[in-house]
């Protein structure tokens, strides 16, 4: 039983890409049942220009199956995944609480509660918004292998280490800064916000806004200076998140009897964490990506509050074999 | 260690400083004529409130709310606004019911809450332009208006006068067949009713 569900875990990873797709889809599909909600609430289809008349056909055959009259229901889902409504429910990133907190320094209630959901999910699961929704991590992972291919091709992409703690400060700045100008600074500079945001503007409005112009200079970024750069070292949300999932439930452990120190996991990972000397942190946003390459079958989620102190080199490994002196296979148990 | 925490305060106070005077400069600068959506909070509330999520716009069926860029100040970049002349509030009040933080608040779609919560500006009339008062009998404004008689009355040749009932919805500043157009909103950026 417990071999099923580790032989299960090796396929997360490809479940958390449908999961972003889906997620960065609904972003392009929202827009458009906008306007297709419009040209309803307009009562003049005629009047449509013929691009219009596409965009209200296609999005009435995609919303037709589900929902009676489109003027009121396609109202139940809204918004980004800064600030959503599904059927109801409104979810809300929970920096967008603090920042309004530190902003108008004072609680809206109604606002808090609406966080709750995602706080409480945050503290079993840790970064799991990082990994598993973020629409901006979707394009930035594209852009990483796009680095790859680059590298591949023999152009030289940025790989420099630098000061993980700095998204602290840029979070405490962020406070600052909101608490002294009366706005809510991370609005302005947030990822999954910016791309939730210039996608609707760009389909719905009269186009890209500069917070575009921002995101395009974090791929650069990325590309240029550090792997996953944004996310690693400036993203105050993953600040956040980080903080509140330090004491996460369900982390991903190496199984030390299992590993063959074969490193493919450092390798993969492109949080530059250290899986194979079972150095996670808070700074893993469960993406899964190393239990999908680990061909023993090593990593996998474990409840536990804290991660497991260096086990040294894996039992299947040559180093452990040469210190205990071990030749054959069977005395590696 | 130490020198670190001093370049950090160093950099941080600087920042801080620096944003902080481009908001009171934004501030100060004469503003561009623009109305908030129906219900909005005072101005310096609503720019502390709002998250800038875009779902308002998101959920407006007659598309008149727009989100400024950089144009109107940092400070209120990716916020709502609307331009009445372009495209004017319908108050159909479905904004207010989907903000998340209040900086619309939610007001029911009845004449009383309208009337006590909206005020997002005051029509004024430029009677050198009005065609009512040049003697062409007009009143398109009075029939555009949702809150005819409570906001707007016409007296002689259909010559508007604007009542205290007003909210500043701007649909007769939208509707306004002169141009340039003869009655415009005043925004009231204390939104106090």
């Amino acid at each position: 039983m417990k071999n099923i569900w580790i032989k299960i875990q090796r396929h997360l990873n490809k479940l958390r890409w449908v999961v972003l797709t889906t997620i960065f889809s609904m972003l392009i599909l929202l827009p458009f049942l906008h306007l297709y909600q419009t040209y309803e609430a307009a009562h003049a289809y005629d009047l449509l220009t013929p691009t219009e008349k596409s965009i209200s056909d296609t999005m009435e055959w995609i919303s037709k199956p589900f929902v009676d009259d489109p003027e009121v229901d396609l109202n139940n889902l809204k918004g980004t995944t800064w600030s959503g409504t599904l059927f109801g429910l409104k979810l809300t990133d929970p920096l967008a609480v603090v920042g309004q907190i530190s902003a108008g320094k004072m609680v809206y209630w109604p606002f808090f509660v609406t966080a709750l959901i995602p706080i409480f999910l945050t503290i079993i699961f840790g970064r799991f918004f990082c990994g598993w929704i973020c629409p901006a991590t979707f394009i930035y992972e594209l852009n990483d292998n796009l680095a790859t291919w680059l590298r591949k091709a023999g152009i030289p992409v940025g790989r420099k280490k630098l000061d993980f703690r700095l998204k602290y400060l840029v979070l405490v700045m962020g406070i600052i800064i909101s608490a002294a100008t009366g706005m809510i600074a991370f609005a302005a500079m947030y990822p999954p916000v910016l791309i939730g945001r210039e996608i609707y503007y760009a389909i719905a409005l009269s186009g890209f806004g500069s917070g575009m112009v921002f995101f395009l200079l974090t791929l650069l970024f990325d590309l240029m200076v550090t792997r996953r750069g944004f996310c690693r070292y400036v993203c105050p949300g993953g600040a956040l998140y980080s903080l509140l999932g330090h004491f996460r439930l369900f982390r991903i452990q190496r199984d030390v009897t299992q590993c063959n120190d074969c490193a493919k996991c450092n390798v993969v990972c492109q949080f530059g964490l250290d899986p194979l000397r079972d150095n996670f942190t808070q700074e893993c946003n469960n993406c899964t990506a190393c239990i999908a390459v680990c061909p023993t079958d090593a990593l996998a989620f474990k409840m536990r509050v804290s991660d497991t102190p260096n086990q040294g080199a894996g039992y299947l490994g040559h180093e452990y074999k040469r210190v205990h002196n071990i030749q054959t296979k069977e005395g590696s148990k | 260690m130490k020198r670190r925490t001093f370049i950090q305060g160093v950099v941080g106070a600087g920042l801080s400083s620096l944003l902080a005077e481009n908001a009171l400069a934004a501030k100060n600068k004469p503003l561009l004529r623009f109305l908030r959506p129906p219900g909005a909070l005072p101005e310096d509330e609503f720019i502390s409130r709002c998250i800038r999520c875009g779902k308002c716009g998101e959920t407006c069926p007659n598309r008149c709310i727009q989100y400024f860029d950089l144009e109107n100040g940092m400070s209120s970049s990716d916020t709502p606004y609307i331009i009445p002349r372009e495209q004017a509030c319908i108050l159909c009040m479905k904004c207010g019911d989907i903000c998340p933080t209040g900086a619309i608040q939610p007001v029911k779609r009845d004449l009383e809450p309208i009337l006590e919560k909206v005020k997002m500006g005051v029509a004024r009339v430029d009677e050198n332009l009005c065609l009512s008062f040049q003697g062409k009998t007009c009143g398109v404004c009075y029939r555009a208006c949702p809150l005819a008689d409570v906001a707007i009355r016409i007296g002689m040749l259909e010559q508007p006068h604007v009542l205290d009932g007003c909210v500043g919805c701007g649909l007769c500043e939208r509707s306004c067949i002169q141009i340039p157009q003869a009655i415009r909103i005043i925004p009231d950026a204390d939104r106090k009713v």
